[in-house]
């Protein structure tokens, strides 16, 4: 008995090493944020997120907020269309293919991936040329380097992410209950109502929080479109670690941690919907 | 064979697969491209923007940079993970929702912010880590912790590492040659799966590396970021690099994905 408890005890020791590093370079950054986000004059206090929450940083995180949602919006349902698209086509090699594709371009993303899109999208990149011979003129309408463009460019990396995410979902949605049914006097648009939809959510809103999460935490892409000309969350936090702005530690302390927060927001939400579709399969 | 209106299917497909490749396919005409800004098509063909960025020094340092910080940041993960994950998985099933815990917080830490966590945390403290590639090593091992920790535990719970450790043991193995010898090598697809995921990761990362260290440890992509400010020619020759190096690695995690997968379905017919 007396070895059995040495041993795990043993066992437990075995742990330290990995709890030592993830607490030193992962917990504890995140409490010393937190902790010096409260702290102020006398005690704990909001103070500094009271402080924080400028005009300037308002219009960070409408920017950040409205950027993340219309892309996770627009990443899971062409992302989902994508999915349905891939499953239900007959040729295996397509099918095989495009998920391949959907694997590799889900890792494209920062810096190449914006440099990519200057070239494609620019004012004098290779579609706008293009779509300048066809008498369609983007510019001065439209500039690559404004929210609408990175909009664009974060579609490019949300969208294989998304059909990744929920392709394991469509292969739960079987052919014969389209058939069966039909074969009940269903229309198309009440299978999907009542059948399809309902089926897919879970997979749908567990993708739109991972993306939401995805587009809130991105900078690399950010930085290297738009360098700090759009006013984002990361941006302003990258500004000032950098020290570009005035020396002010607890006011970005409580910008990481209102990030932080949503983040995990997020995440949590993501896990519950994840935890839903095992459960359903 | 009568010719027949496209479903809708294929226009989903298309767009799709126009939207992944156009922006990777002008990326790669325009680095060998003599001009292409006031024609459709590149008015003449050339190399020299990919031999002026090769044959500059830095290009080699910061691509060894990143190869290093990738291989360096893959055995760390691999030294800290799979011991931890196979002591928990085998004999403390009560710390696997810690760890589990730990290996998915990463997701909702935004580079910006884990970076300024660690330099809030450790600016003040006199040991070799801000403005050291150890801390940005350090950063990349949590960053990329979700990656390893659900490759190495997917693995383990695919085999019977019960029978495999109690066969060994009775053998005369001791418990680091249990791991080394028995388990490593049953569990080998999936983490070598882990590990091309965090060099890929660790590869293309460009928020940590510009705000813990900056100028003084050079990596590629920072390379990249700057000369897409002073020469787009050359800055698309090393785009398209990342992305002929990002395609290259995610191919090798799909075929060792398919691997695991296979030695899975080997192991539960068994």
């Amino acid at each position: 008995m007396a070895a059995t408890t040495n041993k795990s005890r043993l066992a437990w020791l075995g742990l330290t090493p990995f709890v030592l590093f993830a607490a030193a370079f992962e917990l504890m950054p995140v409490v010393t944020l937190v902790r010096s986000s409260l702290s102020g004059g006398a005690g704990i206090t909001l103070d500094n997120f009271a402080r924080a929450l400028t005009p300037n940083i308002i219009a960070a995180f409408g920017n950040s907020l409205y950027l993340s949602l219309t892309t996770a919006i627009g990443g899971t349902i062409f992302g989902t269309l994508v999915a349905y698209a891939i499953v239900t086509s007959p040729n295996a090699m397509l099918r095989h293919a495009v998920t391949a594709l959907a694997n590799v371009t889900a890792n494209f993303g920062g810096a190449p991936l914006a440099f990519a899109f200057i070239i494609t999208l620019g004012s004098t990149g290779f579609l706008t040329l293009l779509l300048g011979y066809v008498g369609i003129d983007l510019y001065p309408g439209f500039r690559i380097y404004s929210i609408s463009g990175l909009g664009i460019a974060y579609i490019y990396f949300q969208t294989p992410l998304s059909i990744l995410l929920v392709i394991p979902a469509m292969a739960g949605l079987r052919r014969e209950w389209a058939e069966a049914a039909a074969s009940l006097g269903a229309t198309k648009l009440e299978y999907w109502r009542l059948i399809a939809i309902p089926m897919l959510a879970p997979a749908m809103l567990g993708s739109f929080f991972l993306l939401f999460a995805n587009a809130f935490g991105a900078y690399a892409t950010a930085w290297t479109l738009t360098g700090s000309d759009v006013n984002l969350v990361p941006v302003q936090i990258a500004a000032l670690v950098r020290g570009e702005v005035v020396l002010d530690p607890e006011l970005a302390d409580a910008l990481a941690v209102l990030s932080l927060i949503i983040m995990v927001i997020c995440l949590f939400a993501y896990q519950h919907f994840a935890r839903l579709l095992r459960r359903g399969q | 064979m009568t010719l027949r209106v496209p479903s809708w299917r294929f226009w989903v497909l298309a767009l799709f697969v126009l939207f992944m490749i156009v922006p990777v396919i002008a990326t790669g005409l325009f680095s060998v491209a003599t001009r292409w800004d006031r024609t459709l098509w590149p008015e003449g063909l050339t190399f020299a923007w990919w031999i002026k960025v090769t044959a500059r020094s830095a290009f080699m340092t910061t691509l060894m940079n990143s190869i290093w910080a990738g291989t360096v940041s893959v055995l760390v993960s691999l030294v800290l993970v799979v011991p931890t994950t196979y002591l928990a998985h085998t004999r403390l099933p009560k710390a696997k929702p810690f760890l589990e815990f730990l290996s998915i917080l990463p997701f909702a830490l935004p580079g910006v912010v884990l970076a300024l966590g660690l330099i809030r945390l450790y600016a003040k403290v006199p040991l070799p880590l801000i403005n050291t590639p150890n801390i940005l090593i350090a950063a990349y091992v949590i960053i990329t912790l979700p990656f390893m920790y659900r490759a190495v535990i997917n693995s383990l719970e695919s085999i019977d590492t019960k029978s495999l450790t109690e066969a060994a043991q009775i053998l005369g193995a001791n418990p680091l040659q249990v791991l080394l010898r028995v388990i490593v090598p049953n569990i080998m697809p999936g983490v070598v799966n882990g590990s091309l995921l965090v060099f890929s990761a660790v590869f293309a990362e460009f928020v940590l590396a510009n705000l813990l260290i900056g100028t003084r440890f050079k990596t590629f992509p920072i390379y990249l970021v700057e000369f897409t400010r002073s020469d787009a020619r050359q800055a698309s020759a090393l785009a398209l690099m990342s992305f002929a190096i990002a395609w290259l690695i995610a191919l090798g995690v799909l075929w060792t994905a398919g691997q695991a997968n296979k030695s899975r379905q080997v192991a539960s017919r068994a």
